[in-house]
C-alpha cells in the first residue's frame, strides 16, 4: 500500500503484515486528516503510548549479551540472534487506524516524542479519541494540546505520577509468608 | 403507541455529537442558575450500572440536561502487570479485563503472541477456539440481556437467561476444568485435548439455544413496557457511530454491516456459514434485537463448528515447536531435550521476538483488540488492550440527548459496557 | 476441646476446617469436628433463649447489598439463579440501598479510587453487619500486586467470612454464607465487634 502523500510522512515499515506509517509529530493534525478523508481511515480504533525507557538493557533477545558486552553468565538463548534496534526518543503515540468499507485496511501511525513534549490532539479528526487520550495523559503523561478536557481518567484526580511509565514502581506490597514471623 | 408518550426527535439530520467535548453534554452555566437544575450521582454502587461506573447527571426535571461519566473504579492495572509476567503466565490475565466475555481476550492476546512467534496453529485448535468464542458470545449476550431486562425491570428475563448460562459454563467446566476464567488458550493451541462428551452435550445445547432465543423474544417482544421503553430510545446514527469508534452490536444496530468476523476473518470464520444482523433504527431496541439474533447466528456456528471438530478425532490439539509449548508429560521421563525444554520454559519462559502487533477481533462487545510490544524478551514490554467497552461509554453523551431518567437506565444497558473491559 | 493460639475466633474455641461426610448410613462417621466446636461454642459463648431466637431470626433472612465489582459479581448474580438458589437461605431480596442491607458481599478487586466510596457504603448499613471478602482480590488483592488495586478488603472494613477462589464457585459462595449463618446462630460476634475496627 502506497502512503506516499501522507503529510509530514518520515518513514513507512512493513512488518508481521502490519503498515506502520511514522509521522512528524509536529504535523500529526494533517496527517490524521488526510489519512481520514483522502485515503478513507475512518474509525480511530487505539490510540496507545508505549515509553521505551530502558529498552534493550535487560539483556534480551536471546543473543547472550546487553548492550555493554557478553554476560557469560546470564542464561542461554533460544535461537534468536540480535539485541533489539534502539529506539529515536522514548515515547511514541501509535494511531491504529481502520478503514471501514468493502475493501478494509488497517494501518499505524506512530509519532515518536521525548519526554514532556506535547503532541497536538486528534479529537477534531475522529471524536473518539477523546477518552484514549485522557487515558495516555493519565497514565504515560503525555500532554496533548487542544484536548477540551485533558483530566484523569481512571485514576483519582489528585493522584501524582504517571503509573505506565518505566520509572514508576508496580507497587504493590511485599508477600508475608507465615514462617517468616 | 400512545399519545401520551411525546414524540421523539427524529432519527437525526447532522451529528449529535455534542461540542466542544465530544464525551460531556454540558449545561449551559447561565442556564443552571435560572432553571431548576438538579445534579444527581448515579453510581458507583448503584443497581443498575453495570459493574462501578459513576455518571454525573443533571437533571431538568426528568430530562436529562447534562451527563458526564466519571470511570476507572476498577482501575486494575493489568498493563503493568502484565509487564512483569512471562509471556505463558500473563494468558491469565486477559481473561479478567472483559470478565463477561472472558475468553474474547484471551483469544486476542494469544493471537497476537502467535503473530509475533510466527508459529502455526493446528486446524482443531483453530477450529474449538472459535467453538469456545461462540459459546462465550453467547454467554456474553445472555448475562447482558438477563442484566439489561432486570435493569427495566422485567424480572423473569434474567432468571431464563442464566439458566442456559449455567449450560453453558457447565460446557466450559468439562472442557477447561472450570466455569470462568477458563485459561484454555496457549500460544500455539489449546491447553489440553477436548474431553470425550463434550460433543452430545454441545449438541444438545445447540438444539437447546434456539429455542431459549424464542422463548426471551416472547417474553419481550409482546410486551408493552419494553417496546416503549425501548423504541425509539438512545437514537445513534451510523456517521456519529463511526465517529465516535462504535463497533460491535452498537454499530450493527445503526445500520453499519460492520463485522470483523466476515470482514477481516480470522480462525475459520471464512469457513463458516453464518450472517450479520444488520438493524437500522439505531435505538436500544434494535441493539436489544442484534443480540438476539447473534445468539441464534452463533449457536449455528458452533453446530458446525462442532461438526468439523468431530471429524478431527486425534489430532494435534498444540503446535509442536518445543521452544515454545511444553512437551507433553510422558516424554520428560525418556527425553533429555524435552527435559530441558520443559525446564526453560516453565522458568524463564519462551522469547517472542522483537515487533510490535495490533490484533482485533469481534468479541461480544464490539472490536476487542490488544496492542503487543515485544523486546524479544520472555517479559511483554507493553501490552495495551483496545477496550470496545470504554469507547461504547464515549457515545452515552451523543446518545442521550433529549432523554429522560427512564431512558437514560434503557441506554447504558443497551451499550453494554463492562466496566473491568474500561477501566482495565 | 484445646483452644490454641492465633486469631480471636480462636480464642472463642473456633479452630478448625469443617469436613463433609456423610452422617448417616453405613459410612457414617458421626458430627465433624466443626459442628462439635460450634456445639461447644454455644455452650461457652451461652446465649439466652431470646439471644438465639435474634441470632436465628438475622440469619435466616440476612439481605446482601448489591455490591458487585467484578468477576466475582457475575458469579454472584448466579447464586440468585434457580440452579444455586439463594432464595433457600431467605437471602433473594438483594437491596440496593445500604441502609436496609445486613450482608455487604465484596465482589471483585477494590482500586483505590473504590476504596472510599467502598467505606461509605459500609459505614450506611445498620448495626448489626457483616462482610464477606468473595474472591482473592477482596480477600488479599489476588493476583494483583500494584500500585491500584487494595490488597486485601479487610484493610478498610473488619471481614467475617473470606471464601477463596478466582472467582469462587456459586457453591463455595454459598458455602461461605452458610458458615456465616452458623457463625451467628453460634452466638459469634460480628467482625466489627472482634476486630476493634471503628464501626
Amino acid at each position: 500500500m502506497d502512503y506516499e502523500g501522507v503529510p509530514g510522512l518520515v518513514e513507512t515499515r512493513e512488518a508481521f503484515g502490519e503498515t506502520t506509517l511514522v509521522v512528524d509529530p509536529a504535523r500529526i493534525v494533517e496527517a490524521c486528516t488526510h489519512l481520514r478523508d483522502a485515503e478513507g481511515f475512518n474509525f480511530c480504533s487505539d490510540v496507545s503510548a508505549v515509553d521505551y525507557l530502558g529498552w534493550g538493557e535487560r539483556g534480551v533477545a536471546g543473543y547472550i549479551g546487553t548492550r555493554g558486552g557478553r554476560d557469560l553468565h546470564a542464561p542461554g538463548s533460544q535461537g534468536h540472534a540480535r539485541v533489539p534496534e534502539p529506539k529515536p526518543k522514548r515515547f511514541a503515540v501509535n494511531y491504529h487506524l481502520l478503514a471501514v468499507a468493502d475493501e478494509p485496511r488497517r494501518v499505524r501511525v506512530q509519532a515518536w516524542l521525548d519526554d514532556g513534549d506535547e503532541l497536538a490532539s486528534v479529537v477534531s479528526v475522529w471524536p473518539t479519541a477523546d477518552w484514549h487520550e485522557r487515558e495516555i495523559w493519565d497514565l504515560m503523561g503525555i500532554g496533548f494540546t487542544g484536548h477540551p478536557n485533558l483530566r484523569r481518567l481512571l485514576l483519582d484526580d489528585d493522584w501524582e505520577g504517571h503509573p505506565l511509565r518505566k520509572d514508576y514502581p508496580v507497587g504493590g506490597e511485599p508477600v508475608r509468608f507465615s514462617e517468616a514471623e | 403507541m400512545s399519545s401520551v408518550i411525546p414524540a421523539r426527535a427524529a432519527i437525526y439530520e447532522g451529528t449529535r455529537i455534542p461540542s466542544p467535548i465530544p464525551t460531556v453534554l454540558a449545561v449551559d452555566p447561565a442556564q443552571h442558575d435560572l432553571e431548576d437544575i438538579l445534579t444527581i450521582n448515579f453510581g458507583p454502587n448503584h443497581p443498575s450500572m453495570h459493574g462501578v461506573l459513576r455518571l454525573i447527571v443533571d437533571l431538568d426535571g426528568e430530562r436529562i440536561a447534562g451527563l458526564e461519566a466519571v470511570i476507572g473504579y476498577l482501575h486494575t492495572g493489568f498493563e503493568k502487570t502484565m509487564e512483569q509476567k512471562t509471556w505463558w503466565k500473563g494468558i491469565t490475565y486477559p481473561t479478567r479485563v472483559d470478565y463477561v466475555a472472558f475468553q474474547a481476550n484471551e483469544l486476542v492476546f494469544v493471537l497476537a503472541i502467535e503473530q509475533l512467534l510466527g508459529i502455526e496453529v493446528p486446524r482443531k485448535a483453530t477450529w474449538m477456539r472459535q467453538c469456545l468464542s461462540e459459546l462465550t458470545r453467547i454467554h456474553s449476550h445472555l448475562v447482558w440481556l438477563g442484566t439489561s431486562a432486570l435493569e427495566l425491570g422485567a424480572i423473569s428475563v434474567f432468571w431464563y437467561a442464566f439458566r442456559e448460562r449455567d449450560v453453558i459454563l457447565d460446557l466450559f467446566e468439562m472442557v477447561t476444568g472450570v466455569r470462568m476464567h477458563t485459561r484454555y488458550f496457549q500460544a500455539g493451541g489449546l491447553a489440553e485435548d477436548i474431553p470425550p462428551g463434550f460433543y452430545p452435550k454441545a449438541r444438545a445445547f445447540c438444539e437447546r439455544m434456539p429455542k431459549a432465543v424464542d422463548e426471551y423474544e416472547q417474553l419481550l417482544d409482546s410486551q408493552q413496557i419494553w417496546l416503549q421503553r425501548t423504541k425509539r430510545v438512545g437514537l445513534l446514527s451510523a456517521a456519529d457511530a463511526l465517529a465516535l469508534g462504535q463497533s460491535g452490536p452498537v454499530l450493527r444496530a445503526s445500520g453499519v454491516n460492520w463485522d470483523l468476523r466476515k470482514s477481516m476473518p480470522y480462525l475459520a470464520y471464512d469457513e463458516v456459514e453464518f450472517n450479520v444482523p444488520v438493524y437500522y433504527n439505531g435505538d436500544v431496541y434494535d441493539r436489544y434485537k442484534v443480540h438476539m439474533d447473534e445468539m441464534r447466528e452463533s449457536t449455528r456456528i458452533v453446530a458446525q463448528c462442532l461438526e468439523r471438530l468431530e471429524g478431527m478425532e486425534g489430532e494435534p490439539w498444540i503446535a509442536d515447536d518445543r521452544k515454545v509449548v511444553l512437551p507433553p508429560r510422558e516424554e520428560l521421563h525418556t527425553s533429555m531435550e524435552s527435559l530441558i525444554h520443559h525446564f526453560k520454559i516453565v522458568t524463564e519462559g519462551y522469547r517472542v521476538p522483537e515487533g510490535e502487533v495490533y490484533v482485533a477481533i469481534e468479541s461480544p462487545r464490539g472490536e476487542s483488540a490488544v496492542y503487543v510490544c515485544s523486546d524479544g524478551g520472555p517479559k511483554p514490554w507493553r501490552v495495551k488492550f483496545r477496550a470496545p467497552s470504554l469507547v461504547a461509554l464515549e457515545a452515552t453523551a451523543t446518545c442521550m440527548t433529549d432523554a429522560y431518567i427512564a431512558d437514560f437506565i434503557a441506554v447504558v444497558g443497551s451499550l453494554d459496557s463492562v466496566m473491568g473491559d474500561t477501566d482495565r | 476441646m484445646a483452644v490454641e493460639s492465633g486469631g480471636p475466633l480462636a480464642a472463642l474455641g473456633l479452630q478448625s476446617e469443617r469436613l463433609l461426610w456423610p452422617t448417616r448410613g453405613p459410612h457414617a462417621k458421626g458430627p465433624g469436628v466443626f459442628e462439635q466446636e460450634v456445639a461447644a461454642l454455644e455452650q461457652a459463648v451461652g446465649l439466652t433463649t431470646l439471644g438465639k431466637a435474634i441470632a436465628w431470626a438475622q440469619s435466616k433472612s440476612m439481605w446482601p447489598d448489591t455490591f458487585g465489582l467484578a468477576c466475582c459479581a457475575i458469579e454472584m448474580m448466579s447464586i440468585v439463579t434457580s440452579r444455586y438458589d439463594i432464595a433457600r437461605f431467605g437471602m433473594e431480596a438483594w437491596r440496593a440501598s445500604p441502609r436496609q442491607a445486613d450482608l455487604l458481599i465484596v465482589s471483585g478487586r477494590v482500586a483505590h479510587k473504590m476504596a472510599e466510596p467502598l467505606r461509605q457504603i459500609y459505614d450506611q448499613m445498620l448495626e448489626p453487619k457483616w462482610v464477606i471478602a468473595m474472591g482473592a482480590c477482596a480477600s488479599s488483592g489476588g493476583m494483583f500486586n500494584n500500585y491500584t488495586i487494595l490488597q486485601g478488603v479487610d484493610k478498610i472494613v473488619p471481614v467475617d467470612i473470606h471464601v477463596p477462589g478466582c472467582p469462587p464457585r456459586p457453591e463455595a459462595l454459598m458455602e461461605g454464607i452458610i458458615r456465616l449463618h452458623e457463625k451467628v446462630q453460634a452466638g459469634v460476634p460480628p467482625a466489627y465487634e472482634i476486630r476493634g475496627v471503628a464501626s
